[in-house]
Parts: structure tokens; sequence; C-alpha cells
């Protein structure tokens, strides 16, 4: 198990250094010189002198070359330093610090929600194949992976906010838990999708395998039935976990924009925009690790569900 | 799934790049004195472009059938020739990453070892992270524009296809029909392209309206971010980033670009289900 996991640790650890080193010779080859655009690209602004642009240049490491920028990047942030960002010379890890509540408050609650509503939501569709409760829920699967995020961001912020006036229409400080409904309410209904549909599918496969046909044959009642179900189907859930991350980080832009929600997504935006390439780095790092953190979680929650899992890699 | 089943929902998902390339004659400005036939042939005779701040953020009604939007352009004209940019960047977007990820796939699955291990390592760099991260971060990079837009989405989408293809060229890689080309002395190149890919490429084609669903969601929200294709040119993304800006005074701004996209994506899942059903 211990081995398991290390290995896996390991892999998951390779993955992310792939990414950076990928995310940073893409950024470094873009036109244009950040030293321009930061320092003298400012609308309103006089253009900076050859003297600025050079001390810019030498506070960010501007005046070496690639592969020692990428090395030196990658030893800092090793120790957690992510370097200052172009845009107002404040430290990466600070600016990231002060937009992850926003953003990890809106997606907690967004898949406390989505859990709430997708688990019952598939059991009840996977109790009966083709019933009435499997076609709503098919209905309503296809509808909601069909649904740009930003676009059900839109439909719900006009008819919640516009329409019935129950909500703030864009985030207002002073009523922190109205401005955080909608954007919850939106990532919610992104990831309960995939998380139903997970719940139907491997629920039904246990319900239809041999062991649960031979508990019905023993009696058990519905209920034990179904927990006995869900149960086997732990290890799809952690796959589910794992593949939920990356949709919630790629949600939380497109939402955080829809809804002005002070976070990390609208960061990663806006230094985009502002070819910040530290904090676009750092960011990047950030949701990297998420993710892997994720999958490690998910291999972890499996492999203790099903030693199996163990027993096939190590053999 | 029937055989018709599958053809009627490709039919469904092949009149969007349909409209698009219509668009320019469906909806376009008209000189006064065009002759009848020409008018009666333009249901839209609205330039996409052409801003009005006389008639801005105007509800339907008989001139502009959806409306207008906050600079005054007509809604219905900038839907049609949105689909230009969401439509045919999405299927470049889509047949870029089945090019590379059919190729990639299938020499994974036929030449050994050491292809294969490099494939999947790049494989799980790229779909380690969520790819709207990815594409923003590279639309930094390069001016943009729509060929811009296909490329980067392409590079986050290719591992589905490399995945389905490799799976299949691992098993026929086997298969005595490839080994006797081996033993006759074909070229890796020659074993890879004509005996392993035809019969591993199935699986990935079933999948491919999946992956233009994929592609059409991302470039809307590239467009969306304002990352995308730069305006004036229309597109759904960006036109539900303009409509957030009124939202509070005109609906009919949000319900078309939202409605088109919905319809597109559901129509690719469709075909996608059907024909992966039917094989």
């Amino acid at each position: 198990m211990t081995r398991f996991l290390a290995r896996r640790a390991l892999g998951a650890v390779g993955t992310l250094v792939g990414v950076l080193v990928a995310v940073f010779l893409l950024l470094s080859a873009a036109p244009g010189d950040p030293a321009r655009l930061a320092a003298g690209g400012m609308p309103g602004r006089r253009p900076a002198s050859a003297e600025a642009l050079e001390a810019f240049r030498a506070v960010h490491g501007l005046d070496r070359p690639v592969v020692a920028r990428l090395a030196a990047w990658l030893g800092s942030a090793v120790r957690l330093d992510l370097g200052r960002s172009f845009r107002d010379g404040r430290k990466v890890t600070e600016r990231i610090g002060e937009t992850l509540p926003a953003t990890l408050a809106v997606n907690g609650t967004a898949l406390l929600l989505a859990a709430l509503g997708g688990v019952p939501l598939g059991v009840a569709a996977a109790r009966r194949p083709g019933g009435r409760a499997d076609r709503l829920a098919g209905l309503l699967l296809d509808a909601l992976f069909s649904l740009p995020s930003f676009a059900l961001g839109l439909l719900l912020l006009f008819l919640f906010a516009v329409r019935l006036r129950w909500t703030p229409v864009f985030a207002d400080a002073s009523s922190p838990l109205a401005s955080l409904a909608l954007p919850s309410l939106t990532l919610a209904l992104v990831a309960l999708a995939p998380i139903a549909r997970v719940v139907r599918e491997s629920v039904r496969a246990a319900l239809a395998s041999p062991p649960a046909i031979a508990g019905r044959a023993r009696g058990e009642s519905p209920r034990e039935e179904t927990l006995r179900a869900l149960r086997r189907s732990v290890p799809a859930f952690a796959g589910l976990l794992a593949a939920l991350v990356p949709q919630l980080v790629a949600g939380s832009v497109l939402v955080e924009r829809v809804f002005a929600v002070p976070g990390t997504g609208q960061l990663l935006a806006d230094s985009v925009f502002a070819r910040d390439l530290p904090t676009v780095l750092g960011l990047t790092l950030a949701s990297g690790a998420a993710v892997v953190l994720a999958t490690l979680l998910a291999d972890a929650l499996a492999a203790l569900a099903d030693p199996r899992l163990v027993d096939a890699e190590d053999s | 799934m029937t055989r018709g089943r599958v053809q009627r929902r490709l039919l469904v998902l092949a009149l969007f790049p349909a409209l698009a390339l219509l668009a320019p004659l469906l909806a376009r400005a008209l000189p006064a004195d065009a002759p009848q036939a020409i008018r009666a042939l333009t249901p839209v005779p609205f330039d996409p472009d052409a801003t009005d701040l006389a008639t801005r953020l105007r509800p339907p009604d008989g001139t502009h059938l959806l409306g207008t939007d906050d600079l005054g352009r007509d809604v219905l004209s900038r839907l049609l020739h949105g689909a230009r940019v969401s439509v045919l960047v999405g299927l470049a977007a889509a047949a870029l990453a089945f090019a590379a990820g059919t190729l990639l796939g299938a020499a994974a699955g036929t030449l050994g070892p050491g292809v294969d291990r490099a494939v999947l390592v790049v494989t799980g760099v790229v779909q380690a992270f969520p790819a709207l991260v990815l594409v923003a971060a590279g639309a930094a990079m390069a001016p943009p524009s729509r060929w811009t837009a296909a490329l980067l989405i392409a590079l986050t989408a290719w591992p589905e296809a490399a995945r389905l293809v490799r799976a299949e060229a691992l098993r026929l890689s086997a298969s005595p029909y490839v080994e006797a080309a081996r033993a006759a002395g074909a070229s890796p190149a020659r074993v890879v392209l004509r005996h392993v890919l035809p019969g591993a490429i199935a699986p990935a084609i079933a999948s491919l309206p999946y992956v233009v669903g994929g592609a059409v969601l991302l470039e809307a929200s590239l467009s969306f971010l304002g990352l995308g294709v730069p305006p004036p040119t229309a597109s759904w993304g960006r036109a539900l980033a303009d409509a957030r800006e009124s939202l509070t005074s005109a609906w009919w701004c949000v319900l078309p670009p939202a409605a088109a996209l919905f319809l597109l994506v559901l129509s690719a899942r469709k075909a996608g289900e059907a024909l992966s059903e039917s094989r």
C-alpha cells in the first residue's frame, strides 16, 4: 500500500513539473516584452524609460536566459516562493492567498450541494433502469452537460437577481451569503451532472452483479441492497473525485467572472490579460497541485476500498 | 440504436456548420436598391458589425427579429455570424485533435514500450490540468485569432482520441496480420498508418462528436473571458459576456447565444451517443 502510494505520488510530482515546464516555456516564447508591457503598458502612463525597463528586467531576472529563469523559478517554487507579480510587485503567494478563500467557499458549498443532489438522483435512476426517475435524470443530465457553466450562471442571475430580486446582481461585500448563493448554485449544477452519472452507472452495475442478486434471493431489503451497492461503488466515486477537481477549477474561472466573485479564477483571467507571467505560473501550479492531490487521494481511497488494485500493480 | 437514428442525429449536427457557412448570405446589409428577389432571400438584412446607437437595446420586433444589443447591432445577424467562430473553430479544433490523437495513439500502441511511455507521459501532463487554464494561459502567448484558439483547444483535446486508439492498437499490433506485415519488411510508419490505424480508429471516430462538443464549449469559454477571437467579430461566448453588462434591461441578448450553444453541444452529444451505441 505504502509503496503503491509512493509510486503514485512520484508520478504525480513528475507530471506537475512537466506541466510547469511546458507552461513556462509557452509563456516565455510569447511575443512582446513583458518588461515593456508591465512597466509601460498601462494606459494613461508615459512609456517607461530605458533605465526603468532595465531595472524591471533586473528585478524580475528577465535579463537572464530562459533556461536559467526556469531553473531558478522551479527552485524557489519548491520553497513555496512563487516570485513577485509583474503587475504590482507583490508576492504571488500573497495575491493567491487573498483570493483563495472566496473560491474555496464557493467550491466547497457547490460540492456539498452537488453531492446532496447528485447521489440520491443517481441512486433513484439506478434502482429502476428505464423507469421514470431514470428517464428524468437522463433528460436533466443531457441538459446540464450541454449548457456551458457561464451561460447557466447568466440565466440563473437573470432569473433570481433581475426577475425575482432575491439576490444582488453583482457580488456585494455587505451581504456575503447572498453573494455566494448563485455562484455556488451554478457550480453545484455543473458538478451534479457527472456525480449523478457516475452514481447511476456504478450503482446500476452493482445492483445487477451476482452478489446483489444473491442478496436479493436471501431476502435483503431494498435499503440494505442499495447501501451495499453504494459501498461496492466506492472506487468509482474515488475516480469521480479526481475528475471533478479540474472541472471545478475551470468552472470557477468562468463562474467567478459571471458573478464578479473576487477569487482565484478572476485573478487568473486578469493576470492572463496583463501578461503577468509569475501570477499565471503560480495559479497554474496551484490548480495543478489541487488536481494532483485529488488524484492521489482518489488512488488512496480506491486502494483502501479495493485492495486488489494494489495487488495487481505490485505483482 | 438504428442506423437511421444515427444518420438523423448527424444531420441535425451538420445543420450548424451549414448555417455558419451560409451566414454571410443570410445575414448581410443590403444596398437600398437591392432587387426584390435578393431581398426575399436575405432574411436578416443587417450587417453583424453595423452599430446604430439610435436603436440600441431594442426588444425583438418585426424589424430586428431578436432585438438589438448594447451597441444597436442586430442580435440575430450576430448570432448567425457568431456560428462561424463557435462552430468552425470547434470543428477545426476537433479535426486537429483527432488527427494528432489517432496518430500518436496508433504509434504508442504499435512502436514498442519506448514510444508508448513517452506518449503516456505527455498525455498525463496534458490531462493533469484543467483544459481552460491551459488554453487561457496559452491565449496570452499568441495574437488572438480563430486559428490560435483552434490550435490551443486541439492541444488540450487530443489525449482522448490517443487513449482510445492506443488501446485498440496494442491489441492489433500483436495480431498475426500485423506480424506478417512486419515480417514482410514493412517500415514502422507503414505498419502504423496502413495496418494498425485503419483497424484501431473506429472508437475515436465514435467519440468525435463529443470532442466537437467539448471544443465548442472551450472556445465559447475562451471568448466569454475575452481571450478568444478579438472584437468586433461576433462569437457566442463574447455575445454572452456583452449580454452580462446589459442583463438588467435586455434578456433578448442572453437567451439566443445561450440557446445556440446549448443546442449545438446537445446535438453533438446526442450524435456521439447514437454513434457509440450503434457500434
